[in-house]
C-alpha cells in the first residue's frame, strides 16, 4: 500500500480547479465539532458520506479510468501508489488504477461496515484503533482526488462537474485538517491546487 | 500520461446519466449540509432559550445540555445506520394504490409498528410518476404537524422506494364512505371542518395537492382526519409542474355530448349502490378518478389552491348524498361532467340535505373566482355551515364517529387483501450480472437522495461502489 516517489517532473494541473458550488455554506466552519459533540461520532458520520460521495464521483468517470489509459495508479510522473491489503496482495503490488481504486473502495466499504470499527448501535463505544483506521481511509480516499484531478480533470470539465468535484475536495481537506487525519506529505501532490483553491 | 493536448473526450450517454445524478446528488447533499447546520444550530438555541426561560441553575442547565448532545450524538449514529426491508417484518396488507401497496410493518428492533408504503420504481417510470414521488417525498418532509400524515423514514433498493410512515389505524375515508350510506350533517361538519384544517396547513406551506380524495383523508387512533399522499402536490420545485391531465383535456375537450338525456337517470340510490361497487377498482386504477378535480386543473389556463377547495366540495357533496356529483361510468364522461358544472352538479330531491349544507357545497363547487376559500381560510370558518365548530380544539374534542383501535396494530378498520402474498416481494434480477449498473434503465438518480433526514430519521448509505 506503500506510495513510492518516483519522477522528478514538477506536474502541473492543466487547467486551473477554481469552481465550486454556490451553496452558500461555509465548508470551513461546517467542519467544525459542534459543541458537546462526540469526536468520533462526528468523524465517523463525516468519513461514511465522503466515501459515498467519492465513490460517485469516482463512478461518473470509470469509462475513462481504464487498465488502457491508467496502466498504474499515479497521481501524476513523481508519485506511484502500490495496492496492499495483507490479504489478496500481501506485498505492495503495482495496479492498473481503477483496479486499484476499485480494491480501495471495497476496502473502504469494508471497514465502514464493519460494526466493530464503526459501530451503530446507541451507546456502543469506538474502538482503540478507530483514529488509525480512519487516517487510513481518508489518506487512501484523497489519493482517488489526486489520481481524478491529475489524470481526468479533463472529463470532469467535459461533464461540467468541476464545481461538484472542487466542493467536494475542499470540504473534505477541511475536514482533514480540522482534525488533522492525514499526514502532510500525502497532500504534497495536490498542494499547489490546494493552496489556491482553499486559500492556505 | 499527462492529459493536456488531449482532444475532448465524447460523453457516452451512460455516463451522462451517471454524472447528472452525481451532481443532483451532490447539490442536494450541499444544500442539505447547510439546512442540516443550521437546524442543529437552531435546536441548541431553543434548548438554552427554554432553559433561561425556566430559570434553571448551572447544574441543571449542563445536565440538559449533556442531554441535548447525547441525542444529537444518537441522531449522528442513526444517520450512519442503514435500513433495509428486512429490517422491518410485514404484519399485513393494509392498502393499495395506483403505484404501490401499503402495509403494516413492525421495525424488529424497537418493535414500533408503521405503515410502510411500497412503490415500484419500474412502474413509476414506466408511468411517468417521477414528479409525483418527488413531490410527494417533499411534502412529506417539510409537513411536520398535526394534520398531515408523519413520514419516518424513506430507503430504497433496485426495485422499489419505500417509505415508513405514521400508521394511522383508522382507516380511511374512502372504507368509511363506503361502509356507511351516508354521513350526517354532523358528522359531514366534523370531517368537512378538520380537512378544511388540513388543507390550509399544506396551503401555508405554499403546496396545493390538487388531489384531494377520500382515499387521501386518512383517520388516526381517535377518528381524526390527516391528510395522506401528495402525489400530485405543486410547489416552488420545478418537478411539481408536470400536468398529467394534459392529453386527457386535450383529447376531450369542447366534446360535450347530451349524456343528461341519453342516459338513464338512475335513482339516487342505484347510483350510490353502483359508484361503491367500482370505487375499490377506481382507486387501483393508475388513470384515477377525475371525480374530485377542480375543472380549472384539467385546463391548462392555470389555477390556484383554491382547487382543494373544490375537491372538498365533492367530497362533502359525496358524504351527503352517497355519490360523487360528477361520477359516471367511465373517466371520459365523468371529466366532461365536471367540466360542465354548471348543468351537471344537481341535487337529487329524493336525497334533502340542509340549504346551509348545499349552499357551502355550491360555494365549493363553482368558478375559482366566486369559490370560497379564494380570499384566504376566514370566508370558509366563518361560512354558516360550520355554527359551532370549536376551530381551535377540534382535533382534542371526540370525533364524530369515534374509532374503535383495540391495539397499536388493529387493523380492522382497514380491507383484507388476500390476493397480496405478505412475503416481501422480490423482483426478478435484471438480465446479467453488469445490468444493474447499466442504470439508464432505472434512471436511479431520481430517486437519489430520497432518503429523509429527520431528526429522528434515517439516512442511507450510497449506492455500493459501481463495477465495470
Ligand atoms: N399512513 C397510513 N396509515 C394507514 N393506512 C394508510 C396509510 N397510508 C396509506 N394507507 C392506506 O393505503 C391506501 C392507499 O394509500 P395511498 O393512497 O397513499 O396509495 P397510492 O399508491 O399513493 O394511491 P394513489 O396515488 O392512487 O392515491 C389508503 O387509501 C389507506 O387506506
Amino acid at each position: 500500500k506503500r506510495g513510492i516517489f518516483e519522477g522528478t517532473i514538477k506536474f502541473k494541473l492543466h487547467k486551473q480547479a477554481n469552481a465550486s458550488l454556490n451553496s452558500g455554506i461555509d465548508l470551513q466552519e461546517v467542519v467544525k465539532l459542534p459543541h458537546g459533540e462526540d469526536r468520533n461520532d462526528w468523524i465517523a458520520v463525516h468519513v461514511v458520506d465522503f466515501f459515498n460521495r467519492i465513490n460517485m464521483l469516482y463512478g461518473t468517470l470509470c469509462e475513462y479510468c481504464t487498465e488502457q489509459t491508467c496502466p498504474t495508479m499515479s497521481g501524476g510522473p513523481k508519485y506511484d501508489y502500490y495496492w496492499c491489503d495483507g490479504i489478496n496482495y500481501k506485498k505492495p503490488t503495482a495496479l492498473p488504477a481503477p483496479k486499484y481504486i476499485s480494491n480501495l473502495m471495497e476496502w473502504v466499504e469494508e471497514q465502514i461496515n464493519d460494526e466493530n470499527i464503526f459501530p451503530v448501535k446507541v451507546g456502543v463505544p469506538f474502538p482503540k484503533n478507530f483514529t488509525p483506521t480512519v487516517k487510513k481511509i481518508l489518506t487512501r480516499l484523497f489519493r482517488v482526488f489526486v489520481h481524478v484531478y491529475i489524470h481526468h480533470f479533463d472529463k470532469l470539465l467535459a461533464l461540467e462537474a468541476e464545481a461538484h468535484v472542487n466542493t467536494c475536495f475542499k470540504h473534505f481537506y477541511y475536514f482533514i485538517k480540522e482534525f488533522e487525519l492525514v499526514e502532510k506529505k500525502e497532500l504534497e501532490p495536490l498542494r499547489e491546487m490546494t493552496e489556491r483553491m482553499c486559500h492556505c | 500520461m499527462a492529459t493536456v493536448g488531449e482532444q475532448t473526450p465524447v460523453v457516452s450517454n451512460h455516463t451522462k446519466d451517471k454524472a447528472t445524478k452525481a451532481k443532483v446528488t451532490l447539490e442536494n447533499y450541499y444544500s442539505n449540509l447547510l439546512s442540516q447546520n443550521e437546524e442543529r444550530e437552531n435546536r441548541y438555541r431553543l434548548l438554552e432559550q427554554s432553559m433561561e426561560k425556566e430559570g434553571l441553575s448551572d447544574e441543571q442547565k449542563n445536565e440538559r445540555r449533556q442531554q441535548h448532545a447525547t441525542k444529537e450524538t444518537e441522531f449522528l449514529r442513526l444517520k450512519r445506520s442503514r435500513l433495509d426491508i428486512d429490517d422491518f417484518s410485514p404484519i399485513k396488507v393494509i392498502g393499495r394504490g395506483a403505484f404501490g401497496e401499503v402495509r403494516l410493518v413492525q421495525k424488529k428492533d424497537t418493535g414500533h409498528v408503521y405503515a410502510m408504503k411500497i412503490l415500484r420504481k419500474q412502474d413509476m417510470l414506466d408511468k411517468d410518476q417521477v414528479a409525483h414521488v418527488r413531490a410527494e417525498r417533499d411534502v412529506l418532509v417539510e409537513a411536520d404537524h398535526q394534520w398531515v400524515v408523519k413520514m419516518y423514514y424513506s430507503f430504497q433498493d433496485a426495485q422499489n422506494l419505500y417509505l415508513i410512515m405514521e400508521f394511522l389505524p383508522g382507516g380511511d375515508m374512502m372504507t368509511l364512505l363506503m361502509k356507511k350510506d351516508t354521513l350526517t350533517e354532523e358528522q359531514t361538519q366534523f370531517y368537512v371542518s378538520e380537512t378544511v384544517l388540513s388543507i390550509d396547513s399544506i396551503h401555508k406551506l405554499g403546496f396545493i395537492h390538487r388531489d384531494i380524495k377520500p382515499d387521501n383523508l386518512l383517520l388516526d387512533a381517535k377518528g381524526h382526519i390527516k391528510l395522506s399522499d401528495f402525489g400530485l402536490c405543486t410547489g416552488r420545485k420545478k418537478s411539481h409542474r408536470t400536468d398529467y391531465y394534459k392529453d386527457l383535456s386535450q383529447a376531450k375537450a369542447g366534446d360535450f355530448c347530451d349524456y343528461n338525456k341519453s342516459s338513464n337517470p338512475m335513482d339516487s340510490k342505484r347510483r350510490a349502490e353502483s359508484w361503491k361497487r367500482n370505487r375499490r377498482a377506481l382507486a387501483y386504477s393508475t388513470v384515477g378518478t377525475p371525480d374530485y378535480i377542480a375543472p380549472e386543473v384539467f385546463l391548462q389556463t392555470g389555477y390556484t389552491s383554491s382547487c382543494d377547495w373544490w375537491s372538498l366540495g365533492v367530497i362533502m357533496y359525496e358524504m351527503m348524498i352517497g355519490y360523487p356529483p360528477f361520477c359516471s361510468e367511465n373517466p371520459q364522461e365523468t371529466y366532461k361532467k365536471v367540466m360542465n358544472w354548471r348543468d351537471t352538479l344537481i341535487f337529487p330531491p329524493e336525497m334533502p340535505i340542509s340549504n346551509e349544507a348545499r349552499d357551502l357545497i355550491k360555494k365549493f363547487c363553482c368558478d375559482p373566482e366566486h369559490r370560497l376559500g379564494a380570499n384566504g381560510i376566514e370566508e370558509i370558518k366563518s361560512d354558516i355551515f360550520f355554527k359551532g365548530v370549536d376551530w381551535e380544539h377540534i382535533r382534542e374534542r371526540p370525533a364524530a364517529i369515534p374509532v374503535e383501535v383495540k391495539s397499536i396494530d388493529d387493523t380492522s378498520n382497514f380491507d383484507d387483501f388476500p390476493e397480496i402474498d405478505l412475503k416481501w416481494p422480490t423482483y426478478p434480477e435484471p438480465q446479467g450480472q453488469e445490468a444493474q449498473d447499466k442504470d439508464s434503465k432505472y434512471k436511479d438518480w431520481v430517486f437519489i437522495n430520497y432518503t429523509y433526514k429527520r431528526f429522528e430519521g434515517l439516512t442511507q448509505r450510497g449506492n455500493p461502489f459501481p463495477k465495470s
